[in-house]
């Protein structure tokens, strides 16, 4: 077999710049979750077909899996572990804590963040708006009513708090 | 209910709630390890094959490569989740997809070009695509080599009879492998009034767990941990500890939260042979599954085939039922899996219409060459459901009767003997209750008038199903819990099971805080880490809140016996005069008299410890759930598209421990069932035995813009056989969906549809099929 070219590229993750190395057919996501152990974001298709794995690039929300790690250089990659802690929960991390849409949680952190991405372009979204803007990440759990809630009531605190 | 509870009964936020939205809850998949390597699988390109020859030496000379396996490195140890049936690995190669050779490399592309790099020569065999052709004389045997060491019990096949008579999984030659059987079917068909006969298909269905399987075996000074995705730790422990010869304290099996499992993760070979390469290599070794392997190496839902006759006289008496059935089990050798689901399939719709007087019901579970079909959610329901709820439906409209008036007059009724069990049904029967409260939530006597409102093409209906589902009832499951107080006060509760996602050591926690007069945040613990927690069987069969739960309950309550005997010894008086509450015991009439626990296990030595056990079999506890389902749609009889416009599920929960979560399962579950019912099929190709639409969007699962918003209805008039009321009901939610929708494309269009998934092309072939009946 060809070694794999390698590479040395620096990623601004969660504010913070990391210097990694990686191949070259190395996706985000590989590299979010074996270089910088960042294993909030998932993957459950492989191909960008679940959702599981996005991330926000430059606040648009996008399938980490189909983006390779050197096309993410210069762009600022939000994952789940940035968006907020337990000491400090973003509005959307606690409404899906609080009303149980987050079931085996696989999904969740991608719901997040393509939830995330939405509230930021349109703070006040119809539930037909908060649907399309989500259906690119599938759950197998929740039924999907309660994560439309969720993001509907965190959405409110987020207005209420401007 | 009342409220007469602190906790049980309350909404209470989930504990892994807050680790699963930041990010921080490590699944098995999200475990690395310093030095660790990556495990890939070599599979199988044919259906039915024989290794002749292995040829690893080009993969091992790779750089970066530790270790690569074939099956005569493997111990020829059997195990399996169910019965010990299979080796590591094996000579004999049973479907497109099986296991052959396992490598271990520093990176995953590495082992994938190792495993590619692998020579192998096979003798192709001739294989079983078809149930019906399985059965024949003449077909091909599915398995052909049987372990010899294999102990056989009464009534087993012996390894010299596999695949001599059909590939029926059975004890009799050319027999079904399970009768139900009562009075006499001919004579029932003589009596009725009507008799409608159909012939049901449904498609093989994947779970489609949205976390692929993912282990990470570590080896050292002869233990070993596995931190794995599987549903039954233990039995994956005593698989392990067989296989690499080791005692059971020496293999730790970690599975403490899993990403959606559904009933299909279970002990599988990806698991042994991991920890077999961390015992090779001296090294950590990960694999994490690709979708394609999720969706071949599981368990799915099996294909079956139901000829169903079912017979009633004009008052809606059911006569008769006769159904003869055949389930694809897969490539599994001894059925397990076959074997019980097919007893369940012909026993518990027969146990809801219990006043049916003659049935005769049989079940043929044939091996193929296919992967493994197991149980997913609603095991065996969800498979017999679809066409008896079918047939019903149809009777009660030949002879005039309102559908749930038809169901309700057949029924079971608490105290009536079952077929699914050995013993009368002891738990209660809310199903009347359940389906009259679900009837007014959707207006059931809109029913009447409802086609008026359709619009040209676009016809609109209502259907009804009613669904039976255990919990609890595998009469081999065991559970125990154990709690504990410490020195600081600090109250656990451990217990084996894992969370898929249901939440349950929330609901388990609650259970126990109850006990002890304390809030949900007081209590922690820990779950499925065979290290530190007791035995369970595991979250199956919606059991886990029934039987778990009594297992927590009894070690709390034998916790609570211990406080209360300390603390009237410490203090001089009597148990009687004492409460428990507020993480202390105090004396009732002089609440300033008071001992907190921590206080009590000092004086214990240290810390205090109450066992809880619920075994199945001894205790002779088990529930039974009950549900309605109801749809409203709307077909397009032009494009055979159907719309669900409302969708309720009305359950006989006994008690909900906590809504919101009981809620979002029947949300869940009938989101699910809305899948199985409209979209999703596993399909192969019928010629070579490959899988179709193995990738994960072929599947069909419904998305945000395909579900709308379930309607959830929760009759709570108890459980006198559990301590706070509660039955299980994370399954049933899904098991009557399809059967319901069907009833309304049936109410709404005059066509009986009888396949799964009720895609389009479906739905217009039974729409075309009812027409040409009228002609």
């Amino acid at each position: 077999m060809e070694a794999q070219d390698s590479h040395k590229i620096v990623l601004k993750i969660n504010g913070n710049l990391h210097a990694v190395e990686t191949d070259s057919n190395w996706t985000l996501n590989d590299v979010l979750r074996n270089r910088l152990d960042l294993t909030g974001t998932k993957r459950a298709c492989d191909y960008g077909g679940c959702g599981s794995c996005t991330v926000l690039m430059d606040g648009v929300d996008v399938y980490s899996c189909s983006i390779l790690a050197v096309e993410a250089q210069g762009k600022q990659i939000t994952t789940i572990e940035g968006l907020g802690n337990s000491e400090n929960l973003h509005p959307l991390q606690k409404s899906f804590a609080l009303s149980y849409a987050a079931q085996c949680g696989w999904c969740t952190p991608g719901m997040i963040l393509s939830a995330k991405a939405l509230l930021d372009r349109n703070p006040d979204p119809t539930e037909a708006e908060v649907r399309m803007a989500l259906s690119g990440v599938l759950c197998r759990c929740t039924g999907y009513t309660s994560i439309v809630q969720a993001v509907l009531d965190a959405g409110r605190v987020m207005r209420e708090k401007r | 209910m009342s409220t007469e509870f602190l906790t049980v009964g309350q909404s209470v936020p989930p504990v892994y709630g807050i680790e699963k939205t930041t990010g921080v809850l490590r699944f098995p998949a999200d475990i690395n390890l310093p030095n660790m390597l990556w495990m890939k699988i070599l599979r199988s390109p044919h259906a039915h094959a024989k290794i002749v020859a292995v040829d690893a030496t080009q993969a091992e000379k790779m750089p970066g490569v530790a270790a690569v396996i074939t099956h005569k490195d493997v111990p020829r140890v059997l195990f399996g989740p169910y019965q010990n049936e299979i080796y590591p690995l094996d000579e004999e190669i049973r479907f497109v997809g099986d296991t052959v050779a396992a490598v271990a490399a520093k990176d995953w592309n590495i082992a994938e070009e190792a495993i590619r790099a692998i020579r192998v020569s096979y003798e192709v065999l001739p294989a079983v695509h078809d149930p019906e052709f399985g059965v024949q004389p003449e077909a091909p045997g599915a398995v052909l080599h049987y372990p010899e060491s294999h102990e056989l019990k009464p009534g087993d096949i012996r390894p010299d009879q596999l695949g001599t008579f059909g590939n029926v999984i059975g004890l009799k030659e050319g027999g079904p492998t399970v009768v139900n059987q009562r009075g006499d079917v001919e004579q029932g068909f003589a009596e009725s009034d009507v008799v409608i006969e159909r012939v049901f298909r449904q498609s093989e269905v994947n779970a489609v767990s949205h976390e692929p399987r993912a282990c990470v075996a570590v080896y050292e000074n002869d233990t070993c941990t596995l931190w794995c995705s599987v549903q039954d730790p233990y039995r994956l422990q005593d698989s392990t500890a067989r296989v690499l010869g080791l005692s059971m304290e020496a293999v730790r099996v970690v599975s403490t939260n899993l990403g959606g499992a559904f009933g299909v993760k279970v002990t599988g070979r990806f698991a042994l042979l991991c920890a077999l390469l961390a015992r090779r290599t001296g090294r950590p070794v990960k694999i994490w599954f690709t979708r394609e392997e999720e969706s071949l190496d599981s368990h799915n839902r099996s294909a079956l085939t139901h000829y169903v006759k079912a017979g009633a006289k004009k008052d809606g008496a059911l006569t008769a039922i006769a159904v003869r059935t055949f389930l694809d089990n897969g490539y599994w050798p001894f059925g397990g899996l076959g074997q019980n689901i097919a007893f369940a399939i012909c026993t518990r719709p027969i146990d809801l219409y219990h006043r049916c007087p003659n049935v005769k019901w049989e079940v043929f579970a044939v091996r193929t060459n296919r992967p493994s079909t197991g149980p997913y959610r609603g095991r065996a329901d969800a498979e017999s459901h679809f066409p008896i709820e079918s047939v019903m439906d149809e009777l009660a409209c030949k002879i005039q009767m309102d559908p749930i008036e038809f169901r309700l007059k057949n029924r079971l009724q608490q105290g009536d003997d079952l077929c699914s069990a050995p013993t009368k049904i002891m738990s209660t029967v809310w199903l009347e209750e359940a389906a009259r409260a679900g009837a007014e939530k959707i207006g059931w006597e809109r029913r009447s008038t409802l086609a008026a409102s359709s619009n040209g093409a676009r016809k609109k209906g209502i259907g009804v199903a009613l669904v039976i589902h255990s919990c609890g009832s595998n009469p081999a499951g065991i559970s125990e819990a154990e709690v504990t107080i410490d020195i600081t006060g600090a109250i656990s509760l451990f217990s084996g099971t894992a969370d898929q996602g249901s939440e349950q050591q929330t609901t388990l926690r609650q259970m126990v805080a109850e006990v002890l007069g304390v809030l949900l945040d007081e209590v922690g613990g820990c779950n499925a880490d065979t290290s530190t927690c007791p035995f369970d069987s595991g979250p199956f069969s919606s059991r886990t809140v029934y039987a778990t739960g009594i297992a927590a309950s009894r070690a709390a309550e034998e916790v609570k016996k211990q406080l209360l005997e300390l603390a009237a010894n410490s203090l001089g008086e009597v148990i009687g005069a004492l409460d428990i509450g507020k993480k202390s015991v105090w004396v009732r009439a002089n609440p300033a008299k008071r001992i907190d626990l921590g206080q009590l296990a000092r004086l214990a030595g240290g810390s205090i410890s109450g066992k809880g056990i619920h075994n199945a079999k001894e205790d002779r506890l088990f529930a039974y759930g009950f549900a309605a389902t109801f749809a409203e749609v709307e077909v397009d009889v032009e494009t055979g598209e159907v719309r669900i416009l409302r969708l309720v599920s009305s359950h006989d929960v006994g008690r909900a421990i906590n809504p919101m979560i009981v809620e979002g399962q029947i949300l869940g579950g009938a989101a699910q069932g809305l899948g199985y019912a409209l979209s999703e099929g596993f399909y192969f190709d019928q010629r070579t035995g490959t899988a179709l639409n193995q990738w994960f969007l072929d599947l069909r699962t419904p998305s945000i813009l395909d579900i709308p918003d379930i309607e959830p209805v929760m009759v709570e008039l108890g459980e006198p056989t559990h301590p706070f009321g509660a039955k299980g009901c994370s399954e049933i939610s899904y098991v009557g969906v399809a059967p319901a929708v069907a009833n309304a494309i049936y109410h709404a269009t005059g066509a009986r549809v009888t396949e799964l998934p009720m895609t389009p092309d479906v739905i217009l072939r039974a729409l075309y099929d009812g027409q040409r009946n009228r002609m």
